[in-house]
This record gives structure tokens, C-alpha cells and sequence, in this order.
């Protein structure tokens, strides 16, 4: 059946294991940059660092030198983040062009959402991205552009959340035949949509502590299903492996939504920015699926052999980490 | 049926490759225009000069007319000889002549075509292994201030082996007999063209 | 290398040795791991020889394709991890070329190599890099997850490229992939050049 998945797994998963540094098990939280008109010349910011790795944010913020504070910045310390609000004087008219940095982020995996509001009603909305830490202030984007950002998103988020590329590894190697890897993964792709919606759209929401114990917890699940896929015993999810799919793909698209913020999204640009992220985290899952259904194919080509208990190394890896995951989170929620 | 038999490999060339080959491009691309530049350069160097672009044709199409295993050892010997005669160039090695060279390779290329003539392998290697050198020398060096060298030499390679697999694919027309009159044309029409440069070379 | 900046890392391909220059990696934005696996695909340098060999260990037979995916990446695992504690050492850009030349040689001539030559060439091949890496990773303060990356990246492309030439039996297919290899020794002979002006 599918060995040469199985011990790709293995190695893969060895590999996740030397690369996941204790941070991995959580979602990398996305940075939040406000920028509202009050008055002609008042602005105020608001700064939304999250907590990286248990430590302030490295990256700071450098305005344009003409925005002159007024007073000092109020600081507030949450579980997740760090927020600061600013009032500015501007320059009228200096605000299209300026340049806001972000100096400290390109070391960091976050993205930030910067949003910029003015009196007249206007909005703009924008994701900055480490690889070019910095925003410029403009008027108007074509949405051609924010759809790029906003599906590169959804990419960089999915090859970061190794917790569902894991799940989606499980998955293959329960599968058997190109219908039912095509069915599973349409159900996961299904379902993680349909709650990312709903989640981005505010019509349903976890906290995100359950939710990161509950989607460790599927991980967890798969373990002993492999286990029993290499004893060559059935069960129901070996049989209907759609069915599994469906129903944890309904937390994993909670976990999606934590990478989308629509805090003080435009509301105009809500639909766009979310399908596109979806687009984005299906291409990146649909990559990863390319890449290991090609490794696999390879290790066959290459007539590589192990060892027959070797093939169980990926069960019992991802029930560890599943399990590992499963305390760790189940542990913060008290 | 199992998931693994289903995805049996196929003998023939297979998707890993395309994804190689065109992973890394599309990531230099991505990264920075700037130095993708240096690839772009070199990808569109050979094509810019039309003395090179119908002699590297040429070659294809004399191959194509040789057939085996002439059809195959040109294109893997051509892009090494080139390289060399690039290779000589940048050490600074003079080379007299280099555009009577080239010039002379469309007309002498573009005459066997015409001819159909059938050379023996090692002679017909050598010969176009000579005029790759020519080719290598004057068109492999030049190379734009703060573009990338091995990006550059990359894409002036491909450039040219793409060349010759256009002329190659040209040649195929030769199974037919109208085919085959018609290949003998455009060897003559390299020869004018040859004549053309040889003349610019030499006033 | 003339132009300074983030870009000047990458251009000299994994070839360079650490210059004082190159402050860091080129970021994907994804954390050190997916850094590393982007630079080696930023670094036409080490990946000429890679494809060349895994093409090369392709052409030769399931065995010697089994050898040079073990061996490359081990090789490349354990060099970086010498390389890690190592100095950084004057300019060895040539020693890349010379190797991925060589390689790019071997391919082209569809030189018969037993396995076991395969995989000795896929451990010195591979053992170089990762020294390079090494010594480059440490003077730029990077640590052990790029090097990870770079290895994962090195084992895919080395699993997928002498997989897709294994089975391929048509002549022309064959061929194809002999005239990638002299592609890679014209690269290497025309770099040779570039070197010798200094502009490398």
C-alpha cells in the first residue's frame, strides 16, 4: 500500500520535529497597524504588536519624522499582544507617499495589517509582509493588488501551520486510491472553507486556546488510524476517511481565520481579502499534497526498501506530536 | 486498487522535471528583478544578433539532415565548444578574425544544408566545434555591469540550445520529400545571409 | 559581484564564502527553516551541480539513484554541521565551478560510473556545500534551521530529479538530459572565465 508514503512521512516528520522549535505548536499571530484621520492635522495610531514567542515583538515602528507626537502613547499589555495608541500631528497633505517602516519584522514570520481611515471616509488597506518591511500610504490600490497580497497570505500561512499540514499528511497515508485522496481532501478543503467564512465573517467564533487543543486533538486521532492502516485491520475512518476529513476540517478553518484579520478591514474589500486567503491556503495545501504524492512516486522509482516496522515510524511520530500538542495546549487553557 | 499502483511511473518525461527545472526560475524572478535581469539578458542576447540566431539554426538543421547519431552529439558537444570559445575570450586570448568567423559559419553551414552534404562525424564536429569557439568568443562575454555572471551564462546557454532545437524541430520536415526541398532552401537562404554578414564584416 | 545588497548574498550563488558584506539571508518571511531551502533555490551555483548529479545518478539505475539521494544530503548535513564550528575561508567560489563543471562533464558524456562512484561523488559533492554553508551560515550568525532547510530542499530536489530520469528509456529523453549536462559544463567553463576577470 502506501509504504514509500509511509517512510517519507517518517522522514519528514523527523525533519518537522529537528525544525519545530517550541513556538511551532502555536499560530503565528498577525500584527495590526490603525492609522484613523481625527481631525485636519490629528491622527491617531494604533499599534497592535503580538507577542513573539513568549516575548515582546522585535519589530518597532518608524513613522515619517514631520508626524510630531502629541503626549505620550498610551501602552496596554494583553495576554496575546501589545497595544499602543499614539496621537500625531501631520502635515496636511503629507500623509499620500509617507513611508511608515517596520524595522525588526524582516527577522520575524508576522505579517502585518496596516489600515489607514480618513475623514472623508476613505480607506485603504494593505498587508506588509517581512520579506519588505514597509508601507507607503496611498489613496487608492488596484484590487489587483490587494488580491495578490491577500493570496500570498494564505500561502505563507498554510506552509507555516504545520499542525495542518501534518493533519493532511495523516490523511494521505490512510488514503487509498486517487477517488478517495480526491474525496478527502475536497471534504477538508470543504469544510475548513466553509468555517473560515463564517469565522472571517463574523457569524461564529472559537477561543483561540480550545481551538488550537481540539485541532492538536485531530492530529492525536490519526496516529492510531494509521497504526491500524499498517496492521492491514479496517475501521470507519479508514473506510470513509472523507468523513474525518470533513469534520476536523471544520476546526481547521477556525485555526485559518486566526491569519485573516478583518479588524478594520474596509468593508468593501472583506469578500476579496477572503477568498483570495483561501485560494492562497488551498494552493499552498494543494502544493504540499503535489510535492509528497511526487517524493512518493520517487522513493518507488528509486526501489528504495526498509524495514517493515520502520513504515510505523510516521504513526507513531504524528500520534507523539498529536499527543505532545494535545497536553501542551490542553495545558495553557488553564 | 491500491494508492500506490495508481501512481505508477510513466515512462516518459515526467512532471519532477518540469517542476525542477522551472521551480528555480520562477523563484530568481520572484526575488529580484534586477538580477533576474542578468538572466534575462543572457536568455535574450543570442536572439538579439541575427548573425548567431541563423547560424545556431543552421546547426540544428544540418543536424537534422545527418541524423543519428550526428542529430544528438552537435547539441551536446555545441553549447561546451561555445563555452570554451567563451571561455578564451574573457581570459583575453585573442582570436583573429572572430567576425569574418562568424559570418563565414552561416555561409558554410548554409551551404551543407543546401548541398546535403554528410561529412564524417568527427569531421562534422569539428568543423561546427570550430565555429561554436567563434561564436563563444564573441558573444558570450558580454555581460552588463551588475548583472549576475552565472545567471547570465546560464540563460546565454539555454538561449542557444533552444536555438538548436528550433532548427532541429525545423528539420523533422525533412521525412517528406517536399520537406526535404524546402530544408534545402532554407540552407540556401542561411548562405545568402551568411554572404550579407560576411560582407559587413569584411568592408 | 559588484552591486552591494541583500540580492549581492544570492548572486554569487551558495559559492561565495562569507564576505563581510552579507548581513543575511535572503528572507522568504517564513522563519530561518524555509529561509534556508530558499537560498539553496536562490543559488543557481549549488543547484547546477545538484540537478547534474541527481541526472547523472538517474541515468545509471535505480541503485546509484538510491546512493546519491542518501548520500547527498548527508553529506551536506554533516559538512554544514563542520562548517558551522569552521571559519570562514578565503574564496573557494572557483572550487563550486570546478565541481559543478566536472559533474556538468560526466553527464554530458553519459560517463558510465558504478554506483559506488556515484555516491562517492555525491559525498564530496555534497560535503563541500555543506562546509561552505556552514562557514557561510555562522559568519552571517545564522544558526542550524537554515542549514535543515537547505538540506530538505537539497534531498527533494536530488529524490525528484534522478527519479524522473530512471525510467526514461526513449533515446531523445536520454539525450535531453545529456544536453543538460553540457548546458551545466558550458555555465562551468564560461564562469571559469568570469572568475578569472574578477567578476564571478
Amino acid at each position: 500500500m502506501t509504504l514509500a508514503v509511509r517512510r517519507l512521512a517518517a522522514l519528514l516528520l523527523l525533519l518537522a520535529g529537528l525544525w519545530s522549535g517550541p513556538g511551532v505548536a502555536h499560530e503565528s499571530q498577525p500584527g495590526l497597524l490603525e492609522v484613523r484621520q481625527l481631525t485636519t492635522e490629528r491622527w491617531e495610531i494604533a499599534w497592535r504588536a503580538p507577542i513573539y514567542y513568549g516575548q515582546p515583538h522585535p519589530a518597532r515602528l518608524a513613522l515619517p519624522p514631520d508626524w510630531q507626537p502629541l503626549g505620550e502613547p498610551r501602552v496596554r499589555r494583553l495576554a496575546s499582544a501589545e497595544l499602543y495608541r499614539q496621537i500625531l500631528r501631520v502635515p496636511p497633505g503629507s500623509v499620500d507617499g509617507s513611508v511608515i517602516g517596520f524595522p525588526g519584522l524582516e527577522q520575524t514570520i508576522t505579517d502585518v495589517f496596516v489600515r489607514l481611515h480618513r475623514l472623508d471616509g476613505s480607506e485603504m488597506s494593505q498587508v506588509v509582509r517581512p520579506t519588505e518591511p514597509q508601507v507607503v500610504l496611498r489613496g487608492e490600490r488596484p484590487w489587483t493588488v490587494s488580491a495578490r497580497e491577500y493570496l500570498a497570505l494564505g500561502f505563507h500561512h498554510i506552509l507555516l501551520g504545520i499542525d495542518h499540514l501534518l493533519f493532511v499528511l495523516g490523511l494521505l497515508v490512510i488514503v487509498r486510491g486517487p477517488r478517495m485522496l480526491i474525496e478527502t481532501i475536497t471534504a477538508f478543503t470543504l469544510a475548513h472553507s466553509l468555517t473560515l467564512g463564517l469565522a472571517t465573517l463574523g457569524h461564529a467564533s472559537l477561543p483561540a486556546p480550545p481551538l488550537n487543543a481540539a485541532i492538536a486533538l485531530s492530529i492525536l486521532f490519526l496516529g492510531p488510524e494509521m497504526v491500524r492502516v499498517w496492521r492491514g485491520e479496517t475501521s470507519f475512518t479508514i473506510r470513509h476517511p472523507w468523513v474525518v476529513a470533513f469534520c476536523f476540517g471544520l476546526l481547521h478553518g477556525f485555526g485559518f481565520a486566526s491569519g485573516l484579520s478583518t479588524v478594520a478591514m474596509p468593508r468593501a474589500e472583506i469578500p476579496l481579502a477572503l477568498a483570495m486567503f483561501n485560494v492562497g491556503v488551498e494552493l499552498g495545501q494543494l502544493a504540499f499534497v503535489a510535492l509528497i504524492l511526487l517524493a512518493h512516486r520517487a522513493l518507488r522509482t528509486l526501489e528504495f526498501r526498509w524495514p517493515r516496522c520502520a513504515e510505523l515510524g510516521p504513526a507513531y511520530a504524528v500520534g507523539t506530536l498529536g499527543a505532545y500538542w494535545t497536553l501542551q495546549r490542553t495545558a495553557m487553557l488553564f | 486498487m491500491s494508492f500506490s499502483q495508481s501512481f505508477r511511473p510513466r515512462h516518459r518525461i515526467s512532471a519532477p522535471i518540469l517542476t525542477i527545472a522551472l521551480w528555480p526560475l520562477a523563484a530568481w524572478a520572484h526575488v529580484s528583478a534586477g538580477e533576474a535581469g542578468g538572466l534575462l539578458s543572457g536568455l535574450s542576447h543570442p536572439v538579439s544578433g541575427l548573425d548567431h540566431v541563423v547560424a545556431m539554426i543552421a546547426v540544428g538543421l544540418w543536424g537534422a539532415q545527418l541524423g543519428m547519431p550526428a542529430l544528438w552529439i552537435l547539441p551536446v558537444a555545441f553549447p561546451m565548444m561555445m563555452a570554451f570559445g567563451g571561455l578564451l575570450g574573457l581570459l583575453g586570448t585573442p582570436l583573429p578574425g572572430v567576425e569574418v568567423g562568424i559570418a563565414a559559419s552561416a555561409v558554410v553551414l548554409g551551404a551543407l544544408v543546401l548541398g546535403r552534404v554528410r561529412l564524417p562525424l568527427a569531421a562534422a564536429v569539428a568543423l561546427v566545434g570550430v565555429f561554436a569557439v567563434f561564436h563563444g568568443h564573441a558573444h558570450g562575454t558580454e555581460l552588463q555591469a551588475g548583472q549576475n555572471a552565472i545567471l547570465y551564462s546560464l540563460g546565454f546557454v539555454i538561449a542557444t540550445g533552444l536555438l538548436h532545437g528550433v532548427g532541429i524541430a525545423v528539420g523533422l520536415i525533412q521525412r517528406w520529400s517536399l520537406g526535404r526541398q524546402a530544408l534545402r532552401g532554407a540552407g540556401a537562404l542561411v548562405m545568402a545571409a551568411g554572404v550579407y554578414f560576411l560582407w559587413g564584416a569584411v568592408a | 559581484m559588484r552591486r552591494p545588497g541583500h540580492w549581492s548574498w544570492v548572486a554569487a550563488g551558495w559559492l561565495l564564502p562569507a564576505g563581510a558584506a552579507q548581513a543575511h539571508l535572503v528572507s522568504s518571511g517564513l522563519g530561518p527553516f524555509y529561509d534556508g531551502a530558499l537560498h539553496l533555490l536562490l543559488s543557481p551555483g549549488a543547484l547546477l551541480g545538484l540537478l547534474a548529479l541527481a541526472l547523472l545518478a538517474g541515468l545509471r539505475g535505480p541503485r546509484a539513484g538510491r546512493l546519491a539521494v542518501i548520500a547527498l544530503p548527508t553529506a551536506w548535513l554533516l559538512g554544514g554541521l563542520v562548517g558551522l564550528g569552521l571559519a570562514p575561508v578565503p574564496d573557494l567560489t572557483w572550487l563550486g565551478v570546478a565541481a559543478f563543471l566536472v559533474l556538468g562533464l560526466l553527464l554530458a558524456a553519459d560517463a558510465k560510473l558504478p554506483p559506488i562512484a556515484i555516491a562517492a561523488l555525491a559525498c564530496a559533492y555534497g560535503g563541500l556545500h555543506g562546509l561552505l554553508d556552514g562557514m557561510a551560515l555562522t559568519a552571517i550568525g545564522a544558526g542550524t534551521s537554515p542549514l535543515l532547510g537547505i538540506v530538505l530542499a537539497v534531498l527533494v530536489i536530488a529524490l525528484l530529479g534522478a527519479a524522473a530520469v530512471v525510467p526514461l528509456r526513449v533515446l531523445w529523453a536520454r539525450i535531453a538530459v545529456r544536453v543538460a549536462g553540457s548546458w551545466v559544463a558550458a555555465v562551468g567553463l564560461l564562469m571559469l572565465g568570469w572568475l578569472a576577470r574578477g567578476t564571478g
